[in-house]
């Protein structure tokens, strides 16, 4: 059956199916339309715990829901379902699925910490911001974001070697969240930036002398250079073991 | 003229202003109705008091000893005022064992009557065990153990639910009874301390813990004791299959309707008027206010007085007071008293 107010509804909560027998009869059509009921029937009284153990949701228990954080949220008045006070209260009473639902818009919090700066109960509200899309990622309810996966693809390259090659670290950063690197030199951002950065223009108002003066050819066959023989930082050894084996702890200090 | 002072009433207003009557030299004759004095601190039995700390029994104990061991004040218990002839300068009260007293001025001290919860059947107290007040609860904190009265076990979870009968126009009591936002705060405390495997939520319209109660109780029960206050007025209480309560309600956050699983709900009750004020009013010729507390007369240059000459009211009489105010009260209308009677003696002169 139609319903008649869908705004009201949540689309998580409506339940349609093409053929539907209740109790032997059929009543697949007409009929075939339910509504899960939306009452709230637990707390996971161990929930907020858990998220304080991410580092800036230390305070988040101190919260008294008078809204300022939301008030002077810079992305709130972009989007109104920006809300961290409500996000807030999810934590403390343990609702997770609904934090949940919000989580592709939590992530975009741009640490400006005016709801910090404003908070009465000093709950440091950006903090929890960052602690919940912590929480979002390490335990796979979303998406790696592009900074995590550069963060990753970073840190692969310090603790293998002590240091990045730039060109690595960029092509398996684009590699890895599925940017086609020549369809974007070829016609994208990237073959404008090259451009630019070689003085394109100059050759092509037959500067030659200036072209090659102004352009880094010795940087760029460096940069190839390394791409292929990967110099590591001198008596780099066993440190990358050392220092993946002390976060590997921290983590677990942190996370239990 | 007499320079006695009848004090009605042995609670934290009366017992103050009996002391307060006594330290100026006058005698004092006080009347309480129940067989022990001390008031609602004691008759109900109240675990540590805010803001103090001090258990009931010890700090209103002290009160009760300083005015039993003053010769200047003589105690009638079980006993109550059936008549009061004369006028100020000169009452007459007649006691209901028979006795009369001749007095100067008259205090009245006689304070409020905790609301009853069966008067909000839906919150299920009288219906399930498991449903207690908040003087129910402070009398498990004072016997030192947190456990569910239908079978002994330690709950995982308490829920404190604010303002049982007060603002509520349904039941015909509008005022905020001021005391029971702290008083819940503190008790979640208690709790905690007593059992700190249990979860303790306060369900709230507002939190009212006022002036230096704010941080003292409500920061101190929020931050350091994990209280959790959801904002919502429980509509009902019931119970599950398996014998746990259900608190059903509205989140007013969440905008969602929630039935959450319970092991003790606790009515944080108000302060009702005294059940006797219509006899009250009656015998000693005062009015009541609106709400059913006893009316006051001029309040800024004769604060303290009742709507009748030489009869003075403070303290819970006056509608929903803190033990503090009521101390202070009866401190002051023993000043209102005493000074009266000095100034009927001078103009005699
Ligand atoms: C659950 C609860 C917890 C509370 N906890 C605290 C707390 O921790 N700290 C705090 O500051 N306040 C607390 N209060 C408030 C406190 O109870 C009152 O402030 C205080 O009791 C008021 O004192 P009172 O003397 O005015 O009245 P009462 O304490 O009510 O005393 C009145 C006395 O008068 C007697 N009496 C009544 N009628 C007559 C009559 N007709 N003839 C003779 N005698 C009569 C009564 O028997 C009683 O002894 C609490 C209140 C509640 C409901
Ligand atoms: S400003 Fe602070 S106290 Fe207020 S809602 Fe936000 S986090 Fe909570
Ligand atoms: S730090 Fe994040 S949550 Fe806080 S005001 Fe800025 S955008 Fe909003
Ligand atoms: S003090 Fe708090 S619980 Fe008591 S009536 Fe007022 S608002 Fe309600």
């Amino acid at each position: 059956m139609a319903i008649h107010e869908k705004t009201l509804i949540d689309p998580s909560k409506v339940l349609t199916s093409d053929h539907l027998v209740v109790d032997g009869v059929d009543v697949s059509g007409h009929w075939n339309t339910m509504i899960l009921p939306r009452t709230l029937r637990e707390y996971d009284d161990k929930f907020e715990d858990h998220i304080k153990q991410y580092s800036g949701a230390e305070n988040v228990h101190r919260c008294w829901q008078c809204g300022s954080c939301t008030n002077s949220c810079t992305m709130y008045a972009q989007n109104t379902d920006f809300n961290p006070r409500y996000w807030i209260y999810l934590v403390r009473l343990g609702l997770a699925d609904e934090i949940l639902k919000d989580k592709d818009i939590i992530w975009q919090c741009v640490s400006c910490n005016k709801c910090t700066n404003i908070c009465p109960k000093d709950v440091r509200p950006e903090g929890v911001m960052k602690a919940l899309a912590h929480w979002i990622e390490s335990e796979g309810h979303g998406e790696k974001s592009r900074s995590t996966v550069f963060d990753e693809e970073f840190a692969r390259q310090c603790l293998a070697r002590g240091r990045i090659e730039d060109s690595e670290v960029m092509t398996n950063f684009f590699k890895d969240t599925q940017q086609d690197i020549k369809e974007m030199a070829l016609n994208g951002w990237l073959g404008i930036f090259v451009a630019r950065m070689n003085k394109w223009t100059e050759l092509r108002k037959g500067n030659i002398f200036r072209f090659l003066t102004r352009t880094p050819i010795m940087h760029s066959l460096h940069m190839g250079w390394s791409m292929f023989f990967k110099p590591k930082t001198k008596s780099w050894g066993r440190t990358g073991e050392v220092l993946s084996q002390y976060v590997k702890e921290q983590k677990e200090l942190a996370h239990g | 003229m007499s320079d006695t002072v009848l004090v009605v009433g042995a609670g934290p207003t009366g017992l103050s202003a009996a002391a307060g009557v006594a330290s100026i030299g006058k005698k004092v004759v006080l009347v309480e109705k129940e067989d022990v004095l001390g008031g609602a601190p004691i008759l109900s039995g109240y675990a540590k008091l805010v803001p103090s700390g001090e258990w009931a029994k010890d700090a209103i104990g002290r009160m009760i000893k300083r005015v039993e061991d003053n010769a200047n004040v003589t105690i009638h218990k079980s006993t109550r005022v059936v008549k009061v002839d004369g006028e100020a300068g000169n009452f007459t009260a007649t006691l209901s064992n028979g006795q009369t007293v001749n007095a100067g001025s008259i205090i009245l001290g006689t304070g409020f009557t905790h609301f009853d919860s069966i008067n909000k059947p839906e919150w299920g107290f009288g219906t399930y065990e498991d449903v207690l007040t908040t003087t129910q609860m402070e009398q498990m904190v004072g016997a030192g153990k947190i456990t569910c009265p239908s079978n002994g076990r330690v709950p995982e979870r308490v829920a404190i639910l604010l303002c049982v009968g007060s603002r509520d126009r349904q039941i015909g009591r509008e005022w905020c009874s001021k005391i029971c936002c702290t008083v819940s705060t503190n008790l979640a405390m208690e709790i905690k301390e007593l059992s700190p495997s249990t979860e303790v939520f306060i369900y709230y319209m507002d939190i009212r813990t006022f002036g230096l109660y704010e941080d003292k109780f409500y920061w101190k029960s929020q931050e350091e004791f994990k209280t959790k206050f959801v904002k919502a007025r429980i509509a009902e209480v019931t119970r599950s299959p398996d014998g746990r309560l259900l608190v059903k309600g509205e989140d007013t956050l969440v905008k969602r309707p929630i039935v959450i699983p319970m092991d003790i709900v606790v009515h944080a009750i108000g302060m009702d008027p005294n059940e006797d004020n219509p006899e009250i009013s009656k015998v000693f010729g005062i009015g009541l206010e609106k709400h059913g507390f006893v009316d006051r007369g001029e309040q800024y240059t004769s604060s303290f007085s009742s709507t009748r000459r030489g009869i003075y009211v403070g303290g819970s009489a006056l509608g929903p007071e803190d033990i503090d105010t009521s101390i202070s009260h009866g401190l002051a209308m023993a000043m209102r008293a005493v000074g009266d009677m000095n100034a009927l003696v001078q103009k005699a002169a």
